[in-house]
C-alpha cells in the first residue's frame, strides 16, 4: 500500500511542477494541476484504504542527513488520516475544475503547484516516522498553505496569512520543543526509539503538554483559534475546505500519535485526559458562539470548525482518560467517537466550505445580509448544503449524530465509573456539548436560512446561477459521503473501532450488533438505518395524508407575504444580524469573555512596544465622520466590498508583539558592516564557550 | 408485542392531543370565569381547516412544504419509542435519550428554518425565539438526564423507567430533585405561560404559524398539540413510572394505559392551571428562569456526586 502512496506523491510532484511550468496559459495549468491531483488524490485514497485494517507497514533509508534516517510508517491511523485527506482532495480538485476559473489572473500555475504541495506534504506529515522529518514536512505544510491563503492578495488575506504564519510557528516550537525532550531522553530521533522507551513520568507529562497545545493550535483550539476564522476563510474555497477539513485533522492526529503512540510505553496519565477535555468542552462551546456572531459564511464555517475540533478533542479525552485510568471499554469508546467526529466533520465541513464557495462563486459575496433566495436559484447547491447543515447540527441519522451519539456514550459511561471530581468533570462536558449542540442547531438554521431562504435581497442574489458541473459533482460526492457515514455507520464502525484498538493494543470491544451501534457501558443501543427507514415512513405518511388533503380542497399561491397588515418589505426579512442580536440577548457574558481578554491582550501588546522603545504613531487625523447607516442599508451599499476593520482582537495584539519585535530587530541590523562584524565574533564566541562547557 | 405497543403508543398519543388542548382550553376559560367550548372544540377547528383550500406565501418554498409532516412525524416518531405503558421501551433503538434529544431538534431545526423561509419579521423572530428556547432549557434538561443515567446505570429511557419505578435509581434525593427540574424544563419546553401564550400566534412558539393556512395549518396545530404531550410524557415516562407494565402480558399492557393516561392528564391539567394563575412576562426576561431551572439540575448533580 506504501507504493500507491508513493505513486500519489510522484504525481502530486508532476502536476505541480508541470501546473508551473504552464502557468502562461491558465487553463491549459488548471488542467493539469486538477488532472494530476485528482490521479494522485485516487492512488493516495486507495494506498490509505488499504492500510485501514492491514498491519503496519514500515520503510527507511538512511537519509541525505547523518543524524535522521527517512522513516516512514503507514498504520491503520495514517491510513484513515491519508484515506480522509485524499478523498478531500480529489473533491477539491474536482471542484477545482471549474473554481479555479476565477483565479486565472492571480497565478493558476502558482495555485497548482502550492496546493499540489501542500496536499503532498500532509500525506508524508502523517507518514513519517521521525522526528526531523515530521518537523520538516509539518513546516512544509504550513508554508504551502500559507501562499494559498495569501493568494488573493487583498489586506485581509495578507493579514490573516501573517496570522496564520506566526501561529503555525508557536505551534512548530512547542512541537519542536516537545519531540527534543524526547529524543534527548532516548538517544534518538527515531520515533521507534520513543515507542520503546520507558520515559520518567515528568518527562513524558512536559512532552505531552506540549506537543497538545502545539498540535492544538495546529488544530485550532480554544486558546490558539484565533487565527483559523482568519485564514481558512482568505484562501479559495476548495482550499478552505481542505485546511477546514483535512489540515486541522493533523493536529488531532499529532495528539493522538504523541499520546498513544510515542508515549505508549511510558503510559499515560489521568490529567491528561482531564486536560484535553477541559479544552475541548471550552472550544466547542465558545467556537459555537464566537460563529453565530459572524454574517460572512465562510468565517461562520471556519468557527464551525473551532467547535467541531472540540468535540473531536471530547471524544479523544475520552480516550486518553479510560487508557490512563485502564478501562478498556472507555479507552476504546472515547477513541472511536473522536476518529468517527474527524471522519465525520472532513466530510461535512469539506461539503459546507465548498457550498459557500458556490455561493461565491455565483454571487461574488459571502455576505450573508445581502443574500437569500438562493434555494430557487441554485437547487442542487442549496440541498447540498441542507444535508451538510443537517449533519453538523448532529440531526439524526446523517453522519454527526452517530459520532456525537457516541461522544455522549463515552462521557456518560465515564461518569458512572468515576468518582466524585470525574463525575463533575464529565456533566461539564456532556452539558457543553449539549449547548453546543442546541446552539449549532441556531447557527446553521441562520447560516442556511438566511442564505439560501426567503427572498433574494440583492441584485447580485437576483441574478445567481447554478454552477457548473464539476463543482456540483463534488458536492453530491461529499453529501453521499455524509449520507453514508450515518446510514451505514453498522459498516464503519468496526473499521473505526479497530484502528481505535490498534492504537490501545488491546482487541477491539463490540461496537455494532447486526444494524445496531451497541454502547455496553450505558446499556444503550441506537441504529441510523432503522432510524432512517422509520423516519421516512412516517414523514411520507404524514405528508400524503397532508398532500390528499390539498388536492381535495385546493391550493393557491399568494405572491405577498402577509406582514400583520403592514407593506412587507425586504428589510422585514430575518438576517443574520436579527439572530446574533437574539443570542446576544442571553449569552452576553460568553461575548463578554472576548472583548475582556482582546482589551487585555492590547494592553500587552502596548506595554510590549513601549518596552521596546517604540511609539506608535498617533492615528492620523480623524476621518470625515462616516454617513450613518442602519446595519442592514451599510451590507446593502457596502456589503459586497470589504468588511470595515474590526476592532483590536487578541490575534492582533499577538500580531503587533511581533511586528514590535521586527522593527526592533531591524534596528540592530543598521547595515554598518562594523555592527555584523561584532555579531559574528559575538556568535563565534558563545559557541566556543558552548563546545568547552559542553564538553 | 412490544411492536403493537409502540404503534399503540403513537396512535393514541396523536388522537388524544387535541383532546388534552381542548381540555387545557376549558381550564383557562373556567379560570377566567368565561364559560369557553366544550372539550372536543380542538377537533372541530382541524376538521375545519383540513377542508380548507391552502394558500401558500410569496417567497415561500419546500421547505416550508416539507415542514407540518417532519414536525408532526418526528414527534409521532419519539412517542412510539418512550416507555409509557411499560417500563421499557417498545422499540429499543428509539429509546435512547441522546437520540430522542437530538431527534427532537430535527422538528426545531426545520420550524425556525420555515418561519425564515416565509420572509415575514413576525414569523421569523418567532422562529428564532423559538431556537434560543431550546438553546436556554438544553443545559437543564441534559444535566437532569445526566443524573438519570448515572442513577439507572443506562441512557436508555427504558431502563432509566424501570430504574425509577423499582427505587432501584440511586441516590434517591438526587433523582427527586432532578424531577423537580425536570418538571420545570418540561414545562418551558412545552411554551406555556409566562414565557408564551399558544394562541396569540405572533408570539414564540406560534409564531411561523401564521404563514400556513389549510390542511397544512391543521398538521401543524395537531403537531404543536402532540408536542406537548410528548413533553409531559417524558416527564411521566422517566419520573413517575408507577403504574406502567413491568412485564408484556395484554392485562398489564392495558393498566399500564390506563394509568399513564391518568397521569398525563394530572400532568397536564397541573400545567394549564400554573399557566393560567401566573402573570405574562416579557421574553426576555426567560434567561432567569432557565438559569433557576439549571441551578435546580445542579442541585441534583451535587446530591449524586455526594451520594444522598
Amino acid at each position: 500500500m506504501l507504493e500507491l502512496i508513493f505513486v500519489s506523491l510522484g504525481l502530486s510532484c508532476v502536476a505541480g511542477a508541470l501546473s508551473l511550468v504552464a502557468g502562461k496559459t491558465p487553463a491549459a495549468s488548471k488542467t493539469i494541476a486538477c488532472v494530476g491531483g485528482m490521479a494522485s488524490a485516487a492512488c493516495a485514497f486507495i494506498g490509505g484504504a488499504g492500510a485501514l485494517l492491514g498491519p503496519a507497514v514500515h520503510a527507511s533509508w538512511s537519509g541525505p542527513m547523518a543524524f535522521a534516517s527517512f522513516t516512514l510508517l503507514l498504520n491503520p491511523l495514517a491510513g484513515l488520516l491519508i484515506a480522509v485527506i485524499s478523498a478531500l482532495a480529489f473533491v477539491a480538485w474536482l471542484y477545482g475544475l471549474s473554481y479555479f476559473d476565477e483565479y486565472y489572473e492571480k497565478g493558476m500555475g502558482v495555485i497548482g503547484f502550492f496546493m499540489n504541495l501542500f496536499i503532498a506534504s500532509m500525506n508524508l506529515v502523517i507518514l513519517a516516522d521521525n522526528a526531523f522529518w515530521f518537523l520538516v514536512f509539518f513546516e512544509l505544510m504550513s508554508l504551502t498553505s500559507y501562499v494559498l491563503v495569501v493568494i488573493d492578495q487583498t489586506e485581509k488575506s495578507l493579514r490573516g496569512g501573517f496570522l496564520y504564519l506566526i501561529m503555525a510557528h508557536i505551534g512548530f516550537l512547542m512541537i519542536a520543543i516537545s519531540f527534543f525532550v524526547m529524543a534527548s531522553a532516548a538517544g534518538s530521533l527515531e520515533f521507534e526509539a520513543f515507542r520503546t522507551s520507558a520515559f520518567a513520568p515528568g518527562v513524558a507529562t512536559v512532552a505531552f503538554v506540549l506537543a497538545f497545545f502545539g498540535f492544538g493550535a495546529k488544530a485550532g483550539m480554544v486558546p490558539f483559534h484565533s487565527w483559523l476564522p482568519q485564514a481558512h476563510p482568505a484562501a479559495p474555497s476548495n482550499v478552505s475546505a481542505l485546511m477546514s477539513g483535512g489540515m486541522i485533522k493533523i493536529g488531532i492526529f499529532g495528539i493522538c500519535k504523541v499520546c498513544f503512540d510515542l508515549l505508549g510505553a511510558t503510559g499515560g496519565e489521568i490529567g491528561w485526559g482531564v486536560l484535553v477535555i477541559i479544552i475541548g468542552a471550552v472550544s466547542s462551546v465558545l467556537g459555537v458562539v464566537y460563529a453565530l456572531g459572524e454574517h460572512d459564511l465562510k468565517s461562520l464555517l471556519a468557527y464551525h470548525s473551532v467547535e467541531n475540533i472540540g468535540i473531536i478533542l471530547l471524544g479523544v479525552g475520552t480516550g486518553i482518560y479510560g487508557w490512563a485510568a485502564h478501562l478498556p471499554w472507555l479507552a476504546a469508546i472515547g477513541l472511536l467517537a473522536g476518529l468517527y467526529h474527524l471522519v465525520n466533520h472532513a466530510m461535512f465541513k469539506g461539503l459546507l466550505f465548498l457550498g459557500a464557495g458556490s455561493v461565491l462563486h455565483a454571487t461574488g459575496t459571502r455576505n450573508m445580509e445581502v443574500l437569500g433566495g438562493l434555494a430557487r436559484l441554485m437547487p442542487v447547491t442549496a440541498l447540498c448544503f441542507l444535508v451538510g447543515s443537517l449533519a453538523i447540527s448532529a440531526i439524526p441519522p446523517l453522519n454527526g449524530f452517530v459520532s456525537e451519539w457516541f461522544t455522549y456514550q463515552g462521557l456518560i459511561g465515564a461518569a458512572m465509573d468515576g468518582d466524585i471530581f470525574m463525575r463533575i468533570l464529565f456533566a461539564f462536558a456532556v452539558v457543553a456539548l449539549a449547548i453546543t449542540g442546541a446552539l449549532a442547531v441556531t447557527c446553521f438554521v441562520k447560516a442556511f436560512g438566511v442564505t439560501f431562504l426567503a427572498r433574494p435581497r440583492s441584485e447580485a442574489a437576483e441574478a445567481a446561477r447554478e454552477v457548473p458541473a464539476p463543482m456540483k459533482g463534488a458536492m453530491v460526492l461529499l453529501t453521499v459521503a455524509c449520507v453514508f457515514l450515518g446510514l451505514g455507520a453498522a459498516l464503519v464502525t468496526p473499521v473505526v473501532d479497530s484502528i481505535a484498538a490498534a492504537m490501545l493494543s488491546v482487541p477491539p470491544v463490540p461496537a455494532v450488533e447486526g444494524a445496531t451501534l451497541v454502547s455496553l457501558d450505558t446499556a444503550s443501543v441506537v441504529s441510523p438505518l432503522a432510524l432512517a427507514v422509520l423516519m421516512a415512513l412516517v414523514i411520507a405518511a404524514c405528508a400524503l395524508v397532508r398532500n390528499s388533503a390539498n388536492r381535495a380542497a385546493g391550493m393557491k399561491d399568494d405572491p405577498q407575504t402577509w406582514a400583520c397588515g403592514y407593506q412587507a418589505d425586504l428589510t422585514m426579512e430575518t438576517l443574520a444580524s436579527t439572530v446574533g442580536a437574539n443570542v446576544k440577548n442571553f449569552m452576553g457574558p460568553l461575548f463578554a469573555i472576548r472583548f475582556t481578554v482582546n482589551r487585555a491582550g492590547a494592553a500587552v501588546a502596548r506595554l510590549f512596544s513601549r518596552a521596546l522603545g517604540l511609539e506608535k504613531t498617533a492615528p492620523s487625523a480623524s476621518k470625515a465622520p462616516e454617513p450613518v447607516l442602519s446595519r442592514f442599508d451599510r451590507d446593502r451599499t457596502v456589503g459586497i466590498a470589504a468588511a470595515p476593520h474590526r476592532a483590536p482582537a487578541l490575534s492582533h495584539s499577538v500580531l503587533s508583539i511581533v511586528s514590535d519585535l521586527g522593527a526592533w530587530f531591524s534596528r540592530m541590523e543598521s547595515g554598518d558592516f562594523r555592527t555584523y562584524i561584532v555579531y559574528i565574533v559575538g556568535a563565534l564566541v558563545f559557541f566556543l564557550a558552548l563546545i568547552i562547557l559542553v564538553r | 408485542m412490544s411492536v403493537i405497543v409502540a404503534i399503540l403508543q403513537a396512535v393514541l398519543l396523536v388522537a388524544a392531543a387535541p383532546l388534552v388542548s381542548g381540555i387545557t382550553r376549558k381550564i383557562r376559560a373556567k379560570m377566567h370565569s368565561r364559560t369557553g367550548t366544550d372539550i372536543f372544540q380542538d377537533y372541530r377547528d382541524l376538521a375545519k381547516l383540513w377542508r380548507r383550500c391552502e394558500v401558500r406565501e410569496g417567497g415561500s418554498g419546500l421547505v416550508s412544504r416539507a415542514m407540518p409532516p417532519v414536525f408532526l412525524g418526528s414527534f409521532v416518531l419519539i412517542a412510539a419509542g418512550l416507555p409509557l405503558f411499560m417500563q421499557a421501551c417498545p422499540v429499543p433503538i428509539l429509546g435512547d435519550i441522546i437520540t430522542i434529544l437530538y431527534l427532537m431538534a430535527l422538528p426545531r431545526f426545520m420550524f425556525a428554518l420555515a418561519s425564515i423561509d416565509s420572509a415575514g419579521s413576525y414569523t421569523a423572530i418567532g422562529g428564532v425565539r423559538e431556537l434560543l428556547v431550546g438553546v436556554l432549557v438544553e443545559p437543564a434538561l441534559v444535566l437532569v438526564l445526566f443524573v438519570m443515567a448515572v442513577a439507572a446505570g443506562s441512557t436508555n429511557t427504558g431502563f432509566m423507567a424501570a430504574a425509577t419505578g423499582s427505587l432501584q435509581a440511586q441516590p434517591l434525593v438526587a433523582v427527586v430533585v432532578a424531577g423537580v427540574a425536570f418538571a420545570m424544563a418540561c414545562y418551558i419546553e412545552m411554551g406555556k405561560l409566562p414565557f408564551d401564550l399558544a394562541e396569540a400566534e405572533q408570539e414564540i412558539q406560534e409564531g411561523p404559524l401564521a404563514a400556513y393556512s389549510g390542511p397544512s395549518l391543521a398538521m401543524l396545530k395537531l403537531g404543536v398539540s402532540v408536542k406537548q404531550l410528548v413533553v409531559a410524557s417524558l416527564l411521566v415516562a422517566l419520573f413517575l413510572p408507577f403504574g406502567a407494565a413491568v412485564d408484556a402480558s395484554p392485562a398489564a399492557v392495558l393498566a399500564g394505559m390506563l394509568a399513564y393516561g391518568a397521569k398525563v392528564l394530572v400532568v397536564m391539567v397541573a400545567a394549564s392551571i400554573i399557566e393560567n394563575a401566573v402573570m405574562r412576562v416579557r421574553y426576555k426576561l426567560l434567561g432567569r428562569y432557565t438559569w433557576f431551572v439549571t441551578g435546580i439540575a445542579l442541585l441534583s448533580l451535587v446530591f449524586l456526586v455526594i451520594g444522598i
